[in-house]
């Protein structure tokens, strides 16, 4: 049922080399290729093919949901809606994903938006990795959007990582907080050549006690361009911080704009940004260890990107 | 086993206006022998750091020649020297993000095998563990990251080891055993070593002690031929060693 070239891509978006244990979705190509559920998680489709409803029973343990989106249609613009409602009390891993392998000259694209209800108390890990590759020269741009609501005392850690080979993204997270909820948002984007990669962050800290945490880190090679955008807005007592970091090489730009909105007292709110070229004592010290200039370059990317 | 001849570097400064020649090092003649342990000492902005830089291939000399083995390295790369066995612990470490300890001591190695990460944890005394994992990153205390530094200079297995102020921000009660450590590394593995220190513990386990004032060596030879000249240079240790151990180093030595 799955080809190389769907091999390839799953292994890669995530880390599957066949069809993964619990519960899951594959869809190829604007359609689903294959599914399976378990007791306490159920995946159902939502209007007409275009997206799919996954409900995880309260109290779900261990359990894991996979639901990789493979593309190698040429010519193809998948679009999908997904809601993920979280019972309360659960602790589940979510692995998404988004292969696109492009082999002619035609774009190739996938946008979904992913919504997730996360229950009193539940905790999710949410991983998600873009990747594109193929011999084609067709554009591919991959647009995700993720909306999160967090229950009282909910926590989500969310894992989003575009890979490489993907020529347009564009890409915006919006997470509400409800009290005593937790968020740690960790975003890895490299890109290069002439591509263009946006990320527009909203996180409102919307109950007393929630805290978030969001962690950026891009690598611009080429002639590539990535820009930044986070927004973190307290109502009410809480605790938030953005950390956001460029490394330029070649020619690449950047543009990071962290902002700060506290609309109440005793809200406490930081952030950490800088773009700039690796650090000339990073180089130097990893050569003394005997790497030459661009092991150490890998390296620090490597590092830099984990 | 590493000799300098004529060594110099000097950059340009602009002084009102006016482009000069700054002279850093200065001429500088000396041998360092092979296996042997000698302490580099002398007051701040002499010249030590950017010595051992220019050993370990950091900065380009603008004068002189460096042999190193009987082979002339002046124009090789700082990657040349270190496979030629030629390793240097930063004064200031670099600091990463991203990179852990465990990455660096496997770098160094050349091995990320668990067993030899941790034999060569227990070879620089460090016992716990848990330290692998973390990030080598601005978190770390002073202490520590000169800790990982010295710990990823022995990975190497150096035939020349050099160690910038090793001993900033360790505690007192840590000073004794890293001078035990770099001595069995001399007198067990052979390890020609060089530290660049204030502290009278690296002194006196010296075979030679060297002072460089401007750029020049001013004193080579004995420890104690050398407590005249180090006391009239307020070196602060010789002074009142009791007050300024451990943190308190900063207001000494600066
Ligand atoms: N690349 C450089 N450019 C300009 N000045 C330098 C450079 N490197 C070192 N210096 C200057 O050279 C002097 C010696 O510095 P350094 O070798 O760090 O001294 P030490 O290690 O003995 O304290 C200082 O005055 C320092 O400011
Ligand atoms: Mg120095």
């Amino acid at each position: 049922m799955l080809n190389a070239i769907d091999r390839e891509l799953l292994k890669t978006v995530a880390d599957l080399e066949d069809l993964p244990k619990g519960a899951y979705n594959i869809r190829k190509d604007g359609k689903l290729l294959t599914r399976a559920t378990t007791a306490n998680i159920d995946i159902e489709t939502y209007g007409d093919g275009k997206g799919i409803i996954v409900k995880i029973k309260p109290h779900t343990v261990n359990e894991s949901v996979h639901i990789p989106v493979i593309l190698s249609q040429a010519g193809l613009f998948d679009v999908v809606y997904n809601r993920f409602e979280i019972g309360e009390g659960s602790d589940v891993t979510i692995i998404a994903g988004c292969g696109i392998h492009c082999g002619g000259p035609d774009p190739e694209g996938h946008a979904g938006i992913h919504e997730f209800i996360v229950g009193k108390n539940a905790k999710v890990k949410y991983v998600e990795k873009h990747f594109a590759t193929g011999p084609g020269k067709g554009k591919r741009t991959l647009n995700p959007g993720t909306k999160v609501f967090l229950a009282e005392g909910a926590q989500v850690e969310m894992e989003l990582t575009q890979i490489g080979g993907v020529d347009e993204a564009h890409r915006k997270n919006e997470l509400i907080l409800g009290p005593s909820s937790m968020a740690l948002v960790t975003e890895r984007v490299m890109t290069e050549g002439e591509q263009i990669a946006e990320s527009r962050n909203t996180i409102i800290l919307e109950g007393a006690k929630s805290r978030a945490n969001m962690v950026a880190r891009s690598v611009i090679k080429g002639d590539s361009v990535q820009n930044f955008y986070a927004v973190m807005e307290a109502q009410a007592p809480a605790f938030g911080h953005i950390e956001c970091d460029a490394i330029i090489m070649d020619r690449g730009r950047n543009e990071t704009i962290p902002s700060l909105k506290a609309l109440h007292p005793e809200a406490e709110l930081s952030h950490e940004a800088s773009i700039g070229k690796i650090a000339g004592d990073q180089l130097t010290k990893l050569m003394s260890l005997g790497l030459t200039f661009d092991e150490a370059v890998a390296k620090i990317i490597q590092g830099f990107l984990r | 086993m590493l000799e300098l001849k004529d060594l110099s570097f000097s950059v340009p400064v602009e002084i009102d206006g006016e482009v000069q020649e700054k002279v850093i090092i200065d001429h500088l003649n000396f041998t360092f022998e092979k296996g042997k342990f000698y302490a580099i000492t002398g007051p701040n902005g002499s010249g030590k750091t950017t010595l051992a830089r220019l050993v370990m291939g950091i900065f380009q000399p603008t004068g002189g020649k460096i042999l190193y083995e009987g082979q002339d390295i002046t124009n090789l790369s700082i990657t040349d020297r270190a496979k030629m066995g030629i390793a240097y612990s930063f004064q200031h470490p670099a600091r990463f993000k991203g990179l852990t300890f465990r990455d660096l001591l496997s770098i160094a190695s050349g091995t990320d095998d668990e067993e030899m990460i941790l034999a060569l944890l227990r070879r620089v005394g460090i016992c716990s563990f848990s330290f692998l994992d973390l990030p080598v990153d601005a978190k770390l205390s002073g202490g520590e990251i000169k800790k990982i530094e010295l710990a990823t200079t022995i990975a190497r297995n150096p035939k020349l080891a050099i160690y910038d102020e090793p001993d900033t921000g360790i505690d007192l009660w840590t000073i004794n055993p890293m001078v035990r450590l770099l001595k069995r590394e001399q007198l067990e593995r052979g390890t020609t070593t060089i530290v660049v220190s204030h502290n009278r513990a690296f002194l006196e386990v010296a075979d030679s002690v060297l002072i460089i004032v401007k750029g020049q060596i001013a004193y080579q030879g004995k420890l104690e031929n050398a407590l005249t000249m180090l006391s009239d240079m307020s070196v602060c240790s010789y002074r009142h060693c009791d007050k300024c151990s451990g943190e308190e180093d900063a207001e000494c030595y600066r």
